[in-house]
């Protein structure tokens, strides 16, 4: 019983994160999406280590990879954002179509 | 797990659920921060409850900085003081909608038809799990785990280095 | 995860604790004005209590609300499983030593929250500084007590706190021990690091525009910070309950005041840090710092 809730709680996490990375403007915004969908795959980690394979430490090592890999997407997305900040004066993705070559 | 767990374990992640619910559908940036705050301290929770409690404890711990953060740089960005927010930043509704409700539906659909094995009762200690991951990562998982150190520096200086005001080129 | 929260030692503990906040608040004062004034801490907080409650317009009212208490909740939360004595963690986590950073990291959020929900360009400023203060300090805050835990080869306080039985943290390790000194000052925002709510140039800062109840419980949020920070120290460095003679809560009680009683003189003597150069220090010295001692720690456990 445990093991259904537990993924079906991140399978609708990774939806709404789905959600956003789709439907935000903003470049934050579509990164909180972005961790929305790790937190989900942290939990389905968590729970399989958990439930199924208590003695397995690797999977709890991979928990710990994905929580680096949330914070070095905010890292470079916020220095994304930054510089484009900076040139652009905001971060929104619909007006960073200009990076896109002319006649492509 | 006993039904006092299974409680606790729906409770928090329908509160995990209904926050980051929460995190697209404020019209302020630092709100939609905070629930995404709140969602990751649900999770951490529900960690604890699967008793891992260190991943519990770090997840608790780490979120609260990052989340602030990101807060602090949307606050940079888009300047949205205290109260006063009431913008729109969304596009593609409708298939942004349709899309995740499918994916939703097909991942939940698949989860439930899969007939899982039981779930084990015993886990080891929470002093015993902290001994094993500490054993884990220097012997078989050293290499991943050390390239994971290297990555965060690479990615510090990319960062960095993306962030920094460059003077204009004389060409 | 065995514990002991008994009705005797939750009530010892309360106790003790709401006595060592009292016995702050006393402090507090003493570091200003210079003397020991017992009644006014009661005084304070019924006039507190009995103010108008004078609210921002088009504040965002849920933070403006949550922000105090969850001052307050950081503060105490970590005292759960600080240990007075050997039998009194009210909560014997194993994952103890990271426990109380991650309760303390919320006291961030609190002030970070509480200066934006107020709109207020002053009390935002002062909210967010305490963002980049966190920057500064948590990196050797953590650092310092992963040196104390791999001495005790454990993350449990009690287990720490056995392990300094020969020699104590503050003599083992003394570069950890001043970082970990100058680390809390800074998250307890007090004096020489009181960047968030800078009276002279943000007029309060982050907790400007709270007012009566809320005030109190932001002030009480503080010294309650302030206080597990102290028996932090006296747990991690200072060799908790032990001493000779007298019973171990005893002596726990007695180096947390000390230690409180010197975070407020520092402040008296030491002039407010610039925010710019506290973030320098840190991390060109205060980080590089806490690496040496965990390698010398390490080092020392090896010969």
């Amino acid at each position: 019983m445990a093991l259904p809730i537990c993924l079906s709680i991140a399978a609708v996490l990774f939806a709404l994160g789905l959600y956003g990375v789709i439907s935000q403007t903003n470049l934050v915004m579509i990164m909180m999406g972005v961790e929305l969908m790790l937190a989900a795959a942290m939990l389905n980690l968590v729970a399989f280590w958990r439930l199924l394979h208590p003695h397995t430490y690797t999977l709890q090592m991979f928990v710990l990879v994905v929580m680096t890999v949330m914070a070095l997407e905010a890292a470079v997305g916020f220095a994304l954002a930054t510089q484009r900040f900076r040139s652009r004066g905001s971060v929104e993705v619909e007006e960073a179509a200009d990076l896109k070559e002319e006649g492509v | 797990m006993n039904a006092l767990q299974l409680f606790f374990l729906a409770g928090f992640g329908l509160a995990a659920v209904w926050f980051g619910w929460r995190v697209f559908r404020t019209h302020s940036m630092v709100r939609s921060a905070m629930s995404l705050l709140a969602c990751m301290v649900a999770l951490g929770a529900m960690f604890l409850v699967l008793q891992a409690e260190f991943l519990g404890v770090l997840q608790i711990m780490m979120m609260a900085a990052e989340m602030s953060i990101m807060a602090f740089f949307m606050m940079m960005f888009m300047m949205d003081p205290g109260g006063l927010g009431n913008m729109n930043m969304t596009h593609q509704q409708k298939p942004a909608t349709a899309l995740s409700a499918a994916v939703a539906a097909l991942l939940l659909a698949l989860l439930l038809s899969t007939n899982w094995p039981a779930p084990l009762a015993q886990v080891p200690t929470a002093t015993q799990q902290n001994h094993d991951l500490g054993i884990e990562l220097m012997t078989r998982s050293m290499m991943i785990f050390e390239t994971a150190g290297t990555t965060i520096l690479v990615a510090m200086i990319a960062a960095a280095a993306t962030a920094l005001v460059y003077p204009p080129q004389p060409d | 995860m065995e514990n002991n929260n008994t009705l005797p030692t939750t009530l010892l503990v309360g106790l003790l604790f709401a006595g060592g906040v009292y016995a702050l608040a006393v402090l507090e004062y003493w570091s200003v004005a210079g003397r020991l004034a017992w009644a006014r801490p009661v005084r304070l907080a019924l006039k507190l209590l009995a103010r108008e409650e004078i609210k921002p317009r088009q504040r965002d009212a849920v933070f403006y609300e949550t922000a105090p208490v969850l001052l307050l909740a950081a503060g105490t939360l970590a005292a759960a499983v600080l240990p007075w004595s050997a039998s009194t963690p009210l909560l014997s986590l194993a994952t103890g030593a990271l426990f109380v950073n991650a309760a303390f990291a919320y006291a961030m959020v609190a002030l970070v929250l509480g200066g934006w929900s107020s709109n207020g360009a002053y009390a935002m400023i002062g909210g967010w500084r305490f963002l980049g203060q966190l920057l500064a300090y948590s990196m050797p805050m953590v650092m310092a007590l992963t040196a104390t835990v791999m001495r005790a080869e454990s993350m449990v306080p009690v287990q720490i706190v056995l392990s300094q039985r020969g020699l104590w943290n503050i003599v083992y390790q003394p570069v950890g021990f001043g970082l970990f000194y100058l680390a809390a000052l800074a998250l307890a925002f007090l004096p020489p690091f009181d960047l968030p709510v800078a009276a002279g140039e943000l007029a309060g800062g982050a907790w400007a525009d709270f007012t009566g109840a809320r005030r109190l419980v932001l002030r009480l949020g503080r010294l309650s910070l302030v206080m597990s920070l102290a028996v932090t120290i006296t747990v991690f460095y200072l060799g908790g309950w032990q001493g000779p003679g007298l019973p171990g809560v005893v002596w726990t009680l007695l180096k947390t005041l000390l230690v409180a009683a010197s975070f407020f003189g520092v402040g008296h003597y030491v002039s407010r840090v610039r925010y710019d150069l506290l973030l320098e220090w840190s991390w060109k010295y205060a980080t590089p710092a806490a690496l040496l001692n965990i390698l010398w720690v390490g080092i020392l456990l090896l010969l």
